[in-house]
């Protein structure tokens, strides 16, 4: 790894018109992380990830990447999936792939050699000479993930990698997202899903409203939230309220997370639990990063 | 820069693969190969127009058959002086009777031509013609009489000439009581094209004298024939009159000024067909001026649309700038676009190389024209600016747009200016350093055609620069915009924005959300 901070925001804002898509938000990513843009949709999370990716220019405040870099400048060290993403349908796999990485700065014979490479590794080898059009969705997934790893990126930024991808796919998506890491790169993603952050990301930013609402590594961030305990059970949910030492209760039907009071015992809980529903599993740990999210930006918002 | 060039390369590459692109290389020849030659395919394949004259005055329809000779022979013997003037070869393969009366044609005087004409198909007299001329002509026109009797068609098309006897053949009346029940079953039943019944007391008054047809669109047959039988009835009046022939001819004689050009020198030159070209060849520029950056204009705004509806267009511009991918796609459509106009040139170039030895070398002169550099580079220069000035507008149109539909709304207010020089076209020629033609040049929409279209006056020098320099500032100035609204539109999604907000756009520096309504 030849840097040490892989982006840095500081203070940036970016206005559209009236409205401002993003408040003052700073974050700071450091090299060779999984780190996880979260927030509903709307929040701000593609502008942030445009502006990075130098698609957008902040109206104040400074963006840089790869340790203090103007992203414009350094556009050939970054790969990036955005949530929309096409191919062009007339063009053949391998040649679409060649021109990406072209315009990467990789120089011809090489970005060829990469596409045949990739495209025999990821079992597209006898696509190489079809048209795109021919691809089927998931194929075309594949080959758009491809085109955003040609050029070996530093930095990889992820805009709602998941969304849309059949569960093989996904399993790609994230062993290609680990991979990275492993190899000492840095990758972004922005999901609005919290669990799919919670199985892979090192450092995570919760935004909301254009605003960071919370940032830091997973743990950090997860244990600021007090303690809970997860239920799996089966049985009438409505059994389940009104526990004593239970401050909240977010059920999903066969499962809940039980937000336990400072000083609740989790014993007496349980014991509490006993008899009104089948208890599968209970288990102690720190609240899931939903929960923090809805906490925090239901103290934080005063939009 | 070397981004600009993958993105144009490709665009290009994109493009030459596409179906329109050798329609776009191949129409343009086959146009011109089947102007050529359909026309021609055409009249020769059009038979010749049966007619029959129902003639109740006793006199008119031989005398108007001689005329009609008259005609055919006045044609040919023109054709034969023609090809004695160019002495070519085509002299040479004449049949001797032609020739030899050709040889007398040229020899004499242009107003003894047409006397010599109507001594030859014994019309009239031979009042104007010179002594010597007039013993030659009873040998002459024996010697016509018989080739023009015996001549087969075949023969007459060879000479490709604009015969009447190959246009109109003249049937006879059938031999019944009632001739013109009969004419008339005729015509309905096809058998005729149309007959003509010609007044008993025509020198009198032209009562009873009828066309009758089916066809009321083909007027030629019924003009020709008619101005013909005027002709016999005019003669006859003068004859009756005992006006003297000369006198007559000379009453009837129009006024024919002769068209002249004045030099640089100032004194008078007479006009060939060169200038006459020169005066038509800028129309034809222009026409494909048009053409050329209309298609290419309009092919970068579909394919920009496309790139936008297929969403490749986010990880490009993670790749290159909003501005090298507009540069990009402009460049690659222009090398797509001059790949067509230069195979169209040297179609031209091989096309002049070969056809003047198949027409005869008459012309030549359009060819001339095509190699003089004025018109070459200025071609080149103003399909380069004009492709630039449309491409940068429809290009920025085609970024806000989502789909062709859209577009075709805000296109509308370029199309109109776009139609205008091709409606101006005739006007601008006839004037060309004309006071609308001077105004038009200085609007940058307009400049390149209606400077093209200029070329014959030509314009003075000070407007072309004038106009060049203004043409280049609103290059300059409609990239930039197109720029700007490209950088915007291009990730826009949704409703398209209306021209004003587009326009608004140009002049701030402030953002605009391009994904209104989505995740931002």
């Amino acid at each position: 790894m030849n840097y040490s901070t892989a982006v840095q925001l500081d203070k940036v804002w970016k206005r559209f018109g009236a409205v401002e898509a993003v408040r003052g938000v700073s974050l700071h990513v450091p090299a060779g992380c999984i780190y996880g843009l979260l927030g509903p949709n709307g929040a701000g999370k593609t502008t942030i990830i445009r502006m990075i990716m130098s698609i957008f220019f902040a109206d104040e405040g400074q963006v840089s990447v790869l340790d203090g870099q103007d992203a414009a400048a350094v556009k050939d060290r970054l790969g990036y999936l955005p949530e929309e993403k096409g191919l062009y349908k007339k063009m053949k796999v391998g040649e679409l792939m060649t021109y990406f990485a072209r315009l990467k700065g990789i120089e011809d014979r090489e970005a060829r050699r990469r596409a045949d490479e990739l495209l025999q590794r990821y079992g597209l080898g006898e696509w190489r000479e079809r048209r795109c059009e021919a691809l089927s969705k998931g194929m075309g997934q594949k080959v758009q993930l491809l085109i955003t790893l040609i050029h070996e990126p530093d930095l990889v930024i992820l805009d709602e990698p998941f969304s849309g991808l059949d569960p093989v796919n996904r399993d790609l998506m994230r062993d290609v997202i680990l991979q990275m890491r492993r190899d000492g790169k840095t990758v972004i993603f922005s999901t609005h899903i919290m669990e799919q952050a919670e199985q892979v990301c090192d450092y995570v930013a919760l935004i909301n409203k254009g605003k960071k609402v919370l940032d830091g590594s997973l743990s950090e961030v997860r244990s600021s939230g007090g303690r809970a305990a997860v239920l799996d059970y089966d049985g009438d949910g409505h059994l389940l309220r009104d526990l004593p030492g239970v401050a909240k209760i977010n059920d999903s039907g066969k499962q809940a997370e039980l937000l336990l009071q400072e000083d609740a015992d989790a014993q007496q809980v349980l014991a509490a639990i006993l008899g009104k529903v089948q208890i599968r599993r209970f288990d102690l740990r720190e609240p899931s990063l939903h929960e923090i999210f809805i906490r925090a930006v239901g103290g934080a918002d005063d939009a | 820069m070397r981004k600009i060039g993958l993105v144009a390369w490709r665009e290009y590459m994109d493009n030459v693969r596409t179906k329109g692109f050798w329609i776009g290389i191949l129409a343009f020849p086959l146009i011109i190969v089947l102007s050529a030659t359909v026309p021609i395919l055409l009249t020769k394949a059009k038979e010749a127009r049966n007619y029959a004259v129902l003639d109740h005055s006793g006199f008119a329809l031989a005398e108007v058959e001689k005329r009609i000779l008259a005609d055919d022979l006045g044609v040919v013997l023109e054709a034969a002086a023609q090809r004695y003037r160019d002495g070519s070869q085509a002299w040479d393969r004449l049949p001797s009777p032609v020739k030899a009366a050709g040889r007398v044609y040229v020899s004499i005087a242009e107003a003894e031509r047409q006397a010599l004409i109507a001594a030859l198909a014994v019309v009239e007299a031979d009042a104007y013609l010179a002594d010597e001329v007039a013993v030659q002509v009873p040998e002459l026109a024996a010697g016509l009489a018989e080739w023009w009797r015996q001549v087969s068609a075949e023969e007459l098309d060879a000479l490709d000439l604009e015969l009447s006897r190959s246009r109109y053949a003249r049937v006879a009346v059938p031999d019944v009581p009632d001739p013109q029940a009969a004419l008339s079953q005729m015509v309905n039943d096809g058998e005729l094209f149309a007959y003509f019944v010609i007044g008993a007391d025509i020198v009198e008054r032209d009562e009873g004298c009828k066309y009758v047809s089916l066809n009321l669109t083909d007027q030629d047959l019924r003009g020709w024939f008619a101005r013909r039988v005027s002709q016999v009835v005019r003669a006859r009046r003068i004859e009756r009159e005992g006006i003297d022939l000369k006198v007559a001819g000379w009453l009837q004689e129009s006024v024919l000024f002769k068209a002249r050009k004045v030099d640089k020198r100032g004194s008078q030159v007479e006009i060939s067909s060169v200038d006459t070209a020169r005066q038509w060849a800028p129309m034809v520029f222009v026409y494909l001026l048009w053409v050329a950056i209309f298609t290419n204009s309009q092919a970068l705004l579909t394919n920009t649309i496309e790139e936008k509806s297929t969403r490749v267009i986010e990880v490009l511009l993670s790749s290159v700038s909003p501005f090298e991918l507009m540069a990009g796609k402009i460049a690659g459509m222009a090398a797509s676009g001059l790949t067509v106009v230069g195979t169209w040139a040297i179609c031209i170039g091989i096309g002049l190389a070969v056809v003047p030895g198949m027409l005869g070398g008459k012309d030549a002169s359009f060819g001339g024209i095509i190699v003089d550099p004025l018109y070459l580079l200025s071609f080149l220069f103003y399909f380069l600016s004009g492709y630039l000035l449309y491409a940068s507008l429809l290009v920025g149109i085609g970024s806000v747009c989502n789909s062709l539909k859209e577009a075709q709304n805000l296109m509308l207010p370029i199309l109109i200016p776009l139609m205008l020089p091709l409606m101006a076209m005739v006007l601008v020629s006839q004037d060309p350093n004309g006071t609308f033609a001077r105004v038009m040049s200085f609007i940058p929409l307009f400049t390149p055609f209606v400077m093209m279209n200029r070329a014959a006056g030509p314009p003075p020098l000070w407007e072309y620069l004038a106009t060049t320099v203004l043409m280049v500032v609103s290059v300059y100035l409609a990239v930039r915009g197109a720029g700007k609204v490209f950088r915007i539109g291009i990730l826009m999604t949704g409703k398209p924005p209306r021209l004003r907000e587009i326009v608004r756009w140009m002049v701030l520096k402030e953002g605009v959300n391009p994904s209104e309504g989505e995740g931002v």
